[in-house]
């Protein structure tokens, strides 16, 4: 009998072809400010009608209203969008994505715009409606995006009535958009979060310590911070921004280069020019790993595991030594477009260095992760050698001065608290290299802090986790990784599987019907026979250096 | 009719109950903790089977599984077999994270016994939220002192004396030894907890080497580095005391290199009760007559000296459940372990709890059998498992024997600038058949 309904839902959904579009612009009449094109868009099995439009503050939405409706809508915020338009350079914006501003909206997450379809296609043949906005403005637009939200899901319950429950999800900055959205306003009924974003705080300095670690260890040209903002757009501080960029691109290859031809002993990048060659006779792979474990970024990547080596007598030196010191690299590659274009649209956007490490302790923030990772780093000496270059009184490693307003205005950007009132689901990465998962250890302190202060509602928030398979770089036969053609589970910034994203989905919807947090063993229920996932209330994932 | 029925099945009833209840009460209660049923215990290991580590230690679960095969086929403890669950971790952080996370998450045991390593098993300890799990966390397999701060490793059990501790005792050797003393001494150790704790102990213990500690990153001590040391010492005059502070590899590296340099008599060796195994060293092609007269510390009998009770009893379990693999220090560590594993769960008594057992051997931890020839310190307020050493001298064959003829057993702390002082231990005998019976 369960078979049989399983088979009738897999058939459903993978017999759901569009069969045809009709489309009637229907101008809204729920409002003046508003204009609303219908889309009815017939399936096999279903069919859903769509709205999109503009709100009075020209934020872009839509919604997906399917015929047979069953009260419930997902309300999706999608993550952060460079507001600063880069030009196409390869390895950082390849493909352009960040030539645009990318304001249109979407209702679904997904890896690629496909599993987005697919997955709004699958709750829409269930019978949720899906909603989702886009800001005018992007970069860290919480309070946009908030706004934008509230506005939509007033102009969703005009349009139709029937709405009863919403889920509020979201991934990256859409996560903390989503949190945010559920805490200050009583308008959410279920929360998911999916690789959610930390506070701006965490975020911000996470950035600025990545590329202050960059500057004083592999180039003091760069700039760092305190790009020229004199005005607007200021075309000043644009260049100063892409001269950063293109820097980082360069130490990122010099470095990669270096441990290509030796990864026990890589060189230091020319560039390097501050470092005494006293310290230059440390491997630079672990000034590399040094500055993963100072910022926060993971010591596994897509393609390497900080466990497997290749076969041979480099086997083991390579899992203990070198593979989180690639890692940290790789990650690092992959996160610098979004993490310079969203570093400098703070800065933007609040008019001044939102970064400060005058009073930042690097030797004592390594902690226990200079024991742990001691042969990695070329022991003690060489560890404590590059700790003292980066000491306060080093002019050779001049600290950042934030601005004190700068930081104020990003830190008030409407961020969430902790204040869990409403069943919350967060889905995150083991190593996300963009988000990673301190955050939400960070978040579940938060909501402990809330709850015991009697402002959150106990038992409100399950962490559910994607892990990386237990070993699995895979080497050519000189011993160099293969990068993946598919990202690894677990790694990178988004690498839920439509099954995950739709599990999650479901367990949200209960729990906006209910009230209740689904309980541990119905969630792990949930993801049976899923070995990528793990459900442990114990699990406390290290804070980020930047919140310890 | 009716009645005489009712009372019948009345009657089968309650002699079902009854019965029912005689059985149970003499079966132990099942538990809440994970990992533990009527009829079985199991238990969890991540350490190095495989990789360079792995030739060195991948003999130890081997060695407990034997023991405790010996123990189920003796009844069990309290009628419970105990399972082994092994995984391999190869000595590297992160995998040693991940295999402990599998064995408390996915095999789902009781707790875990005889993880090997610090790097790998500080990492682990934090990753599987052993301390939120309260997962008793046995015998841990290193000498770094840090091990042994209740706080931060509430679970923890050391079983290694320190390495603080091998360092305050090896000076006082080194200070009352007359062939030794006037010597200039020099140390070559490992850069990192390792080493920085061995550092430390001379440093407490107010021993002064001739010149700075030449230190190597795990792993990194190359022939050409350990040739390079070797050489820069050879002009020292006389016969100077060469400690090495390593791991065993590292000291096979140094010993290669001197007799590549024709310098193994130049030096007065000794080597680290980690380092120092001689049968381990003979394996990765050290020649016999390099390690004949060095000296090492130990704070167990000699595997090879079959007749040490617990090593003969160890022996005939390891011929018989551990078929194949040779009797060495690292069997004998491993079957040392599983014993005092099987005493802390019958110290905790038929109602096997976590809880139970961490306060089992808190209180009952220091009676405990063993084949080591010094006390086991384990209280209310210490997770130290061993606490001294005695020094010996390896001959050709690699036995260790006590050196000048007499076994002298020291002990001490980590942290103190105390002295070592001379200890009259006398072990408990070794259990019949090497079951343990006690409660």
């Amino acid at each position: 009998m369960k078979n049989l309904k399983l088979k009738k839902g897999l058939t459903a959904i993978l017999s759901a072809a569009l069969i045809t579009t009709f489309t009637v612009v229907i101008p809204s009449t729920a409002r003046a400010d508003v204009s609303c094109t219908e889309v009815s868009k017939l399936y096999s099995d279903f069919s859903y009608e769509e709205c999109v439009g503009t709100d009075f503050q020209g934020a872009n939405f839509k919604i997906r209203m399917p015929e047979k409706f069953n009260g419930t809508l997902f309300l999706y915020s999608h993550g952060i969008r460079n507001q600063v338009l880069l030009p196409i350079i390869p390895g950082v914006n390849p493909d352009g994505s960040y030539s645009r501003v990318r304001n249109m909206p979407d209702v679904a997450p997904g890896r690629t715009a496909a599993d987005q379809e697919a997955n709004a296609l699958n709750l829409l043949s269930q019978g949720y409606a899906l909603a989702g906005a886009s800001p005018r403005n992007q970069g860290w637009a919480v309070p946009e995006a908030i706004e934008a939200n509230l506005n939509l899901l007033e102009e969703a319950k005009t349009l139709y009535p029937k709405i009863k429950k919403i889920v509020s999800w979201g991934d990256s900055l859409g996560g903390h958009i989503s949190q945010s959205l559920s805490e200050q306003y009583g308008v959410i009924d279920a929360t998911v979060n999916l690789h959610m974003a930390g506070s701006a705080s965490a975020q911000f300095n996470y950035a600025g310590d990545v590329f202050w670690l960059t500057k004083v260890l592999f180039d003091p040209t760069m700039k760092g911070s305190g790009y020229t903002n004199k005005s607007p757009n200021d075309p000043e501080g644009y260049a100063e921004f892409l001269g950063d960029v293109t820097k980082a691109l360069t130490v990122l290859n010099a470095l990669a280069t270096a441990i290509g031809r030796n990864p026990v002993a890589p060189a230091w990048p020319e560039t390097a020019t501050n470092i005494p060659a006293s310290l230059k006779a440390v491997p630079v792979r672990s000034a590399i790993l040094l500055l993963g474990l100072l910022s926060g970024i993971p010591t596994q990547s897509q393609t390497y595991d900080a466990s497997s080596g290749p076969a041979g007598p480099l086997e083991t030196t390579f899992g203990v030594a070198i593979s989180p010191a690639l890692a940290v690299l790789e990650n690092y590659a992959a996160a610098l477009a979004l993490g310079t274009v969203s570093y400098y649209d703070a800065e933007t956007r609040c008019g001044g260095i939102v970064f400060d490490n005058t009073a930042t302790d690097y030797a004592a923030r390594l902690g226990d992760n200079g024991d742990i990772f001691a042969a990695a780093l070329s022991g003690k000496t060489a560890t404590k050698g590059l700790l003292g270059f980066l000491n306060p009184l080093n002019p050779a490693a001049p600290r950042v001065k934030g601005d004190a307003k700068a930081i104020e205005c990003i830190n008030n950007q409407s961020q969430y608290a902790g204040k869990v009132t409403v069943p919350t689901i967060t889905l995150s990465q083991t190593a996300d290299n963009i988000t990673p998962a301190g955050y939400v250890q960070s978040f579940k302190n938060k909501y402990s802090q809330m709850v015991a202060s009697k402002k959150a509602k106990p038992g409100m928030l399950l962490n559910i986790w994607n892990k990386p398979p237990d070993t699995y770089t895979k080497f050519t036969a000189r011993g160099s990784g293969i990068a993946p053609t598919v990202p690894t589970t677990g790694t990178t910034h988004y690498m839920f599987t439509n099954q995950q994203v739709m599990a999650v989905a479901k367990l949200a919807a209960a729990a906006a019907k209910t009230g209740k947090l689904p309980s541990v063993k119905t969630a792990k229920s949930a993801f049976k026979g899923d070995a990528s996932i793990f459900i442990d209330p114990d699990y406390t994932p290290a804070l980020l250096p930047q919140d310890k | 009719m009716i009645r005489n029925t009712r009372m019948k099945r009345f009657s089968i009833v309650s002699v079902v109950a009854t019965v029912g209840a005689l059985v149970f009460s003499t079966l132990p209660a099942q538990a809440a903790d994970p990992g533990v049923s009527a009829k079985e215990i199991v238990l969890g290991y991540s350490g190095p089977l495989t990789g360079s580590a792995g030739q060195v230690y991948g003999k130890l679960p081997g060695a407990m599984k034997a023991y405790f095969d010996h123990i189920n086929a003796n009844g069990g403890v309290y009628g419970r077999k105990i399972k082994l669950v092994v995984r391999d971790d190869k000595y590297l952080p992160t995998l040693a994270a991940t295999q402990t996370t599998n064995l408390v998450l996915n095999d789902k045991v009781f707790a875990l016994v005889g993880a090997l390593g610090t790097a790998t098993h500080s990492k682990a300890y934090v990753a599987a939220s052993l301390a939120k799990k309260n997962v008793p966390d046995l015998f841990v397999n290193t000498g770094f002192s840090g091990f042994a701060d209740k706080a931060k490793y509430p679970t923890t059990f050391t079983i290694l004396p320190s390495y603080a501790m091998e360092a305050k005792i090896m000076a006082k050797f080194i200070k009352e030894t007359p062939t030794l003393a006037p010597q200039a001494s020099f140390l070559i150790a490992q850069d990192d907890e390792f080493g920085v704790d061995g550092v430390n102990g001379f440093k407490l213990a107010g021993h002064k080497f001739a010149a700075p500690a030449t230190l190597y990153p795990q792993g990194g001590l190359s022939a050409a580095l350990a040739e390079g040391a070797l050489t820069g010492l050879s002009a020292v005059p006389g016969k100077p005391v060469l400690v090495l502070f390593g791991t065993t590899d590292s000291t096979a590296t140094i010993l290669k290199a001197a007799e590549k340099l024709s310098l193994v008599s130049k030096f007065t060796w000794i080597a680290g009760s980690v380092g120092g195994d001689a049968n381990t060293l003979l394996a990765l092609g050290v020649k016999p007559a390099t390690i004949n007269g060095a000296l090492a510390a130990s704070f167990f009998p000699d595997a090879k000296n079959a007749t040490d009770s617990y090593v003969s009893e160890f022996m005939k379990i390891n011929t018989k459940y551990n078929s194949g693999v040779s009797f060495d220090n690292v069997v004998l560590q491993g079957m040392n372990s599983a014993m005092l594993t099987v005493q802390s769960l019958r110290a905790a008594g038929k109602n096997l709890t976590r809880t139970g057992l961490i306060e089992a051997i808190e209180s009952k931890g220091a009676g405990f059998a063993s084949a080591g020839l010094v006390p086991l310190n384990f209280s209310a307020t210490s997770r130290v498992g061993y606490n001294g050493y005695w020094f010996g001298q390896l001959n050709e064959k690699g036995e260790l024997k006590p050196f000048g003829g007499k076994l002298a057993i020291y002990t001490t702390d980590s942290a103190s600038t105390s002295a070592p002082t001379a200890s009259s231990y006398e072990r408990k005998p070794v259990p019949k058949n090497g079951v343990p019976t006690n409660s």
